[in-house]
């Protein structure tokens, strides 16, 4: 019998394998090279970037390559070395993780109270609810910050002229509530370095956040078998034990992931934030972004955004490893 | 049949929106027969007696402006675009309005990657940035011959190391605006000021370095930098100046961030003064008519008011492969005949020495510019802004006196720049 060679397509001799090995990486290639162009490139780019003192003399395709000046940047931002006025590293960070957690626990709070109180049996207007709780969802944030710059507005705001209304059925005089949201320096609460601004985007947050919250946890209550909860009623649970008991603990796993996410989102919330209150009185509202932004902006300092950024990265990327980690360690009703 | 009844009913919607984006290109308006020559033509050119400009192909000059729509500026440059296509047939010119916070970055990034328009206007703020970034191309070789008329005051505002720059055109600083109903004699000392305010009567101004430069520095006799760059604001002049500042607003003066409602506060009445520049004076004509007026900054315990005089000017794109062709535009758009349209549609105070400015009004504000201070374009300037207008927020909210606000603005100044 001749001997046939056997080529490396051949079903034969195995050669199948390597077709099949190659193959799943040939269909990934198109994203591979996409995101090579638009995402790991600029990352790349950035990374170096924040390694130089890269300013406007750089700005032009043929103009020569910045210095490299090694940890320059990263050091001036951390010791607060950076000319900018009323600007402190730590404080920053401080406020935007205070800013982030303060606004995630409101969130997924509200999120599961209103998500429990629409799934009772029997509610009216059900579908109109979920309707009008998507829209602070669909509605671009930059309108939002916009109108909602100007119901805090001390003047003409509606905030301001709602509680004249009421303080009027009071006998309260209206210049009580000439409140100055936005503007004022002076804190509201005695020992607490939070401006009155800061409330204002935290009531602004708060209505943006919680639908989103509200449909993870609507989704994941209805997949909760009806049964426990008839078994409960049997055994004499009242509606605070059920809830507590078994409600809370079978959402949670759809909650944990949400959760992280909103941390995330929260954490870089840049637009509501620049456009609402510009970073506050005197940088008190910035976060790590809005400052990162106003360094390319006003400063024209790349490298030193860059390496903002880069911290910004470091940063949240510890934050979900952290938050990963314990989401792991808690989750006990895993199938 | 009801498939292709909306199938063919969807391609006829298509096609219509098809027709209608490509359509409606404007008709060439004729040029009289004869056309006289343009501004921008030196008078002992070798040039032909032929007006039009020397390429004889069609060329098509790109710019952006940031005119708001249906403000007078806006209505002053369609005219003179109106007449320039009149008298220059060959060319075409494409315009782009762009939103002024959006315009300078625009710019500044498509010429840094190597395209962008041939000319865009603005005012000189960033000049120098722009300069040191390769973002705009020195104009002394195209406007060689071609520059009587300009006043020196537009032509330093726009040069920078020995090199024009620009084509200079508006002079802009900022005056006291008031209401003649309201208030019988303008303040001309910053005491007056303070006794008509705290007489009751209203003065707004926005709260920003930019607007108070003029008081900071020359009435209160404060410098702002050294020949090195170095802040030296906290050694005369700025810490009084706060401190008069925080006086006015004890004694009923308001300080408004935003520009619409300081604005309304005075074409309504309730404010009598309001601290701003030319580019409000159409609006406010046209809202006060014969009860406006308008006076310099007070002058204060040290010297007259010196305002940051800025000039707009049209910028050259160093890419321009038509850079002849749009510096002649900006000749002529800021030469005689169109800076005379500018001052009389819009009431921009030009920066030139030979049109007639009638309105009073006008004249004054050029006074103002003439009288200020040339906007400095060094990159130690540029930190100066974030600084100063913090040290502003700190003073009038009660936060810190002047003094205190003062050194702690020079400090992150001297810092940011290294000095």
């Amino acid at each position: 019998m001749a001997e046939k060679t056997i080529g490396v397509f051949d079903s034969a001799a195995g050669g199948k394998s390597v077709v099949k090995k190659v193959t799943p990486f040939l269909y990934l290639l198109p994203a591979f090279i996409i995101m090579g162009v638009i995402t790991f490139y600029p990352m790349g780019y950035q990374v170096w970037m924040s390694f130089t003192d890269y300013g406007i003399k750089n700005i032009r395709v043929d103009a020569p390559l910045p210095d490299f000046v090694g940890l320059k940047n990263y050091i001036n931002i951390l010791t607060t070395n950076l000319g900018l006025s009323s600007f402190n590293f730590w404080r920053t960070l401080a406020f935007n993780l205070w800013w982030t957690f303060s606004n995630v626990i409101f969130h997924v709070v509200f999120g599961i109270i209103i998500a429990v109180a629409l799934n009772t049996e029997g509610l009216w207007f059900k579908r109109l609810y979920r309707v009008i709780y998507i829209i602070p969802i669909i509605i671009p944030q930059i309108i939002i910050a916009n109108v909602f710059r100007n119901f805090f507005d001390p003047d003409y705001g509606a905030l301001n002229q709602g509680m004249q209304l009421v303080g009027a059925l009071f006998h309260l005089p209206p210049e009580m509530f000439h409140i100055r949201w936005i503007a004022q320096l002076d804190y509201p609460f005695p020992n607490i370095p939070l401006t009155l601004s800061y409330f204002a985007l935290l009531i602004t947050n708060i209505w943006l956040g919680w639908p989103f919250m509200t449909i993870i946890a609507t989704g994941a209550l209805q997949s909760i078998p009806k049964e426990l909860f008839e078994a409960a009623e049997i055994d004499g649970a009242t509606g605070w034990q059920k809830f507590w008991r078994i409600t809370l603990p079978l959402i949670r796993p759809a909650m944990v992931p949400a959760a992280v996410y909103g941390i995330v989102v929260t954490f870089n919330l840049f637009t509501l934030i620049f456009f609402l209150s510009a970073g506050g009185p005197l940088r008190q509202t910035e976060i790590l972004l809005t400052v990162a932004f106003r360094l390319v902006n006003e400063q024209r300092a790349y490298g030193v955004a860059a390496a903002f950024s880069i911290y910004v990265f470091l940063i949240l990327l510890g934050l979900t490893l952290l938050t990963n980690y314990i989401s792991k360690a808690t989750e006990s009703y895993d199938a | 049949m009801n498939k292709k009844l909306f199938a063919l009913l969807s391609l006829l919607v298509l096609a219509s929106m098809l027709l209608a984006a490509c359509g409606g290109t404007a008709a060439a308006t004729e040029p009289p027969a004869a056309t006289e020559p343009p501004a921008t033509q030196p008078p002992a050119a070798t040039e032909p007696p032929a007006t039009e400009p020397p390429a004889t192909e069609p060329v098509t000059v790109t710019i952006w402006h940031s005119y708001h729509p249906d403000e007078n500026e806006e209505k002053a440059f369609n005219q003179i675009l109106d007449l320039y296509k009149a008298q220059n047939p060959d060319v075409t010119v494409d315009v782009l309005y762009v939103p002024f916070d959006q315009l300078a970055n625009k710019w500044s990034t498509e010429v840094a990657a190597g395209g962008g328009p041939d000319m865009f206007t603005m005012p000189n703020d960033d000049l120098g940035n722009w300069i040191r970034g390769g973002l705009v191309a020195p104009v002394d070789e195209f406007v060689a011959g071609k520059l009587d008329g300009f006043s020196d005051l537009a032509v330093q505002g726009v040069t920078y190391d020995g090199q024009m720059y620009a084509i200079p055109g508006i002079a802009k600083a900022v005056g006291l605006f008031y209401n003649k109903s309201l208030v019988e004699t303008a303040p001309t000392t910053t005491d007056e000021l303070l006794a008509q305010v705290e007489e009751g009567k209203v003065l707004v101004m926005r709260p920003y370095a930019y607007h108070l430069y003029g008081i900071l520095t020359g009435s209160f006799g404060g410098t702002l930098m050294d020949e090195t760059g170095k802040c030296v604001a906290d050694q005369a002049g700025f810490a009084e100046a706060f401190d008069y500042l925080k006086a006015l607003k004890d004694a009923g003066a308001l300080f408004e961030p935003d520009e619409g409602k300081a604005n309304s506060m005075f074409t309504d009445g309730t404010a009598a003064f309001i601290l701003t520049g030319p580019w409000m004076l159409g609006t406010f004509q046209e809202a006060l008519g014969d009860d406006l007026g308008v006076v310099p900054l007070p002058a204060g315990p040290g010297s007259t008011a010196t305002p940051l005089t800025g000039i707009d000017g049209w910028y050259l794109n160093p890419n321009s492969a038509n850079q002849q062709a749009a510096v002649d535009f900006a000749l002529f758009a800021f030469g005689p005949e169109g800076a005379k349209i500018y001052a009389d549609v819009a009431g921009a105070p030009m920066g030139r020495t030979d049109i007639e400015i009638n309105d009073p009004m006008i004249a004054a504000f050029a006074d103002i510019a003439n009288a200020g201070f040339p906007r400095p374009q060094s990159a130690e300037f540029g930190n100066w802004w974030g600084a100063f207008d913090d040290a502003t927020t700190k003073v009038l909210e009660g936060q810190s006196d002047g003094a205190t606000a003062v050194a702690e603005a020079c400090a992150a100044m001297n810092t940011a720049n290294n000095k």
